[in-house]
């Protein structure tokens, strides 16, 4: 490529450059110091400076500009607001600045680059309200599906109370109506005794099924409000199932239902665990058992698999279909058998007391074939329950120890209890007398007249009760005291001196002892 | 002139408060109109650091906002004694163009005096930034500051940090 041009092309270019570019020269020492100037350099405001002007005072950008080699800044701008690409030449020892008009060119990029960063600004904001819109869909969603959560619990809460409202208003009129009317008959002149007798019973019925029914009620808020806790004690798991075969076997009975209780040999007697929630349990589906079933019978068996008891109660009824069997541990349900009367409540209270001892319950059922419920709650035979080198029962505490010498009557069918008994007695001073049934225990009594009696109430031959009482009748005064696994009534309790709960506390009743014979 | 006179250089991404913030410094002014740098801008500004006694004169180089430099740009950064990087609190992305231009200076003119504005402090409630980004930026650059251009909180301390270190390293 040629590389010189015809005069007159040099001279149209020459103009044309300085017009648009406006070129301005300045000699400089390498101190910056002005030597001589060229051009037109009003734009940039260094017209007119004298020599040795030191010209990085007007143009700061030469800071360190000043090299061997030409260098170029574009679109330098100076503090007057001018705009310059800044040339540095070096000269020898000295150097050129050229600084050319850049106003224009900076101006027209300037407003294209505005819009393009604009666009960028816009753009960003956008993306970032799209991402806030849909974090804001996705927390509507959340909420939306939340809300809807809450309002189907709501309304199937609603729907289960409106249920259990007029569920309850039937179970409770019925009692109650029975109540008022056997009440009236009983007031009038006109019945002779055994009818108002009778008035009475029902009444009575009326109102202990009453009394079931709050008590189930309470149960089951207590349960929700937290308030029920597991009370581990030590009771005799035998006496326990016999007192529920005692109370459960009438019962299918009078529905001319068999009632069989099978207890495997291995099953322990002394056991720690919650005998109250345990006995709840059993009563309630032993109860649902005989209640739902109309003919064949009852089976209740108990083994234990270490460290589980395993109770199950099988019977004959109409059975549960699989989609009903996860409905009737739920609260205020009754299976498909909605005529059933009772609250709804025992299969859930059982399952959340199972849970809250640590167990489960399980349903093995399908219709016509009947219905095995199955409670596995975890206990600890006290048979097992020691460290070595401990003993297994503590000695009686000194302050409990007799001060003279006192008899003691035992009447107790349960060998380990009075095998218990005898220990802490004799440890404490006391002599015994046994006996294992009602009969023999009212015989021996009367013959040794023991300082104070100790009597189970479920007895052989005759129950403690009876016992008692002949004993009474017999002139005996000296102190009677009770055990027993059931609640009495209060004519039963005053038979006795005193009576304790299964599992006795074996301190308090050490102590009764010691009041009632010192 | 003075006989401390140093160059910095300003550099971030656009839009971050480069322009605003050596306007706060220099003229203690601010406007809320954005307008685009074209080049560089090149101020003065005479700081006093009262802990030595003496005046050093800021050649303040307003670099034109980048996500990475060219050419063009280093040769703007020719002969700089410290820098001031600029980003903004309310955009996390320019915090990522400012590693880069870091990494970039870094490698091409070294370990130089430095500063780290997290601009826009003035709305804070629309800020992003992690504590993360603090501990990497701090790492990376040592001194970081909160600052506003707005309100001019944070401006003057940072820039007067700049020139201590800078001095402290002419001193050395």
């Amino acid at each position: 490529m040629r590389l010189s041009f015809p005069q007159r092309v040099i001279e149209y270019l020459q103009s044309s450059f300085s017009t648009d570019l406006s070129p301005a020269c300045f000699a400089v020492d390498a101190d910056l110091n002005l030597l001589e100037t060229w051009g037109d350099a009003r734009w940039c405001g260094l017209h007119d400076l004298p020599a040795q002007t030191p010209l990085l005072e007007k143009v700061p950008c030469l800071l360190g500009m000043l090299d061997k080699q030409p260098t170029t800044l574009e679109f330098v701008s100076m503090p007057d607001g001018s705009v310059a690409h800044v040339n540095v030449i070096p000269d020898s020892e000295n150097f050129f600045v050229v600084l050319l008009n850049a106003k224009k060119d900076h101006d027209t990029l300037q407003e294209q680059q505005q819009a393009v960063n604009e666009l960028k600004l816009l753009h960003a904001s956008q993306t970032r309200l799209i991402g806030r819109q849909r974090d804001l869909i996705g927390e509507l969603v959340e909420m939306r599906a939340e809300l809807d959560h809450r309002r189907q619990a709501a309304e199937q809460n609603s729907t289960q109370k409106g249920k259990f409202i007029a569920m309850m208003s039937h179970e409770f009129r019925t009692p109650l109506a029975s109540i008022i009317n056997y009440a009236e008959l009983a007031t009038d002149d006109n019945i002779d005794t055994n009818t108002v007798n009778k008035c009475i019973e029902a009444v009575t019925r009326s109102a202990h099924h009453l009394n079931s029914l709050v008590e189930a009620i309470l149960d089951d808020a207590r349960l929700d409000a937290g308030n029920v806790a597991v009370n581990n004690e030590v009771f005799e798991l035998h006496s326990l199932l016999q007192d529920l075969a005692e109370m459960m076997a009438p019962m299918a009975a009078e529905k001319e239902l068999s009632f069989v209780s099978l207890v495997d040999d291995q099953l322990p007697n002394l056991i720690r665990a919650d005998e109250i929630h345990l006995r709840q349990i059993l009563i309630n589906v032993l109860g649902n058992a005989i209640k739902f079933t109309k003919i064949g019978g009852i089976e209740l068996a108990a083994t234990y698999v270490n460290p589980k008891l395993i109770i199950s109660v099988k019977d004959s009824g109409p059975g549960i279909s699989v989609e009903d069997q996860e409905r009737v541990f739920g609260a205020f349900q009754r299976g498909a058998d909605e005529s059933a009367s009772g609250a709804g409540l025992g299969l859930a209270i059982s399952l959340r007391l199972a849970k809250l001892m640590g167990g489960e319950i399980t349903l093995d059922s399908s219709p016509g074939a009947g219905c095995e419920v199955t409670i596995a709650v975890p206990v600890s035979n006290v048979a097992d329950d020691t460290s070595p080198g401990e003993p297994i029962l503590s000695a009686p505490p000194d302050e409990t120890h007799a001060e003279k010498s006192v008899n003691v009557m035992v009447c107790d069918d349960d060998p380990d209890m009075i095998a218990l008994l005898e220990f802490y007695l004799h440890r404490a001073g006391y002599s015994l007398v046994i006996s294992t049934n009602g009969r023999e225990a009212v015989s021996k009594t009367l013959a040794y007249q023991p300082d104070i009696v100790l009597m189970d109430c479920n007895v052989p031959e005759i129950s403690g009760i009876d016992a008692a009482r002949e004993l009474r009748r017999n002139g005996f005064e000296r102190p009677i005291l009770a055990f027993t696994a059931s609640k009495l009534s209060d004519l039963e309790k005053s038979e006795f001196s005193a009576y304790f709960r299964k599992p006795v506390p074996i301190q308090q009743l050490l102590a009764e002892i010691k009041a009632r014979t010192h | 002139m003075s006989a401390l006179v140093s160059k910095v250089c300003v550099v971030g991404d656009f839009c971050v408060g480069k322009t605003s913030v050596v306007e706060r410094f220099v003229n203690n002014q601010f406007s809320d109109k954005y307008l685009t740098t074209i080049g560089v801008k090149v101020d003065t500004k005479e700081v006093e650091l009262s802990s030595r006694g003496i005046t050093i004169k800021l050649v303040i180089w307003d670099v034109a906002g980048a996500d990475r430099f060219g050419e063009k740009e280093f040769a703007y950064l020719r002969g700089t004694d410290g820098l001031i990087y600029v980003a903004d609190g309310t955009r996390p992305s320019t915090f990522d163009s400012l590693n880069t231009l870091i990494s970039q200076i870094q490698t091409r003119i070294g370990d130089r005096p430095g500063v780290l504005l997290m601009n826009k402090n003035d709305l804070i409630g629309q800020w992003k930034v992690t504590q993360e980004i603090k501990d990497k930026f701090s790492a990376l650059v040592g001194a970081t500051y909160s600052t506003s251009a707005k309100t001019g909180e944070g401006v003057e301390d940072a820039l007067t940090n700049l020139g201590e270190q800078i001095v402290a390293g002419q001193l050395s």
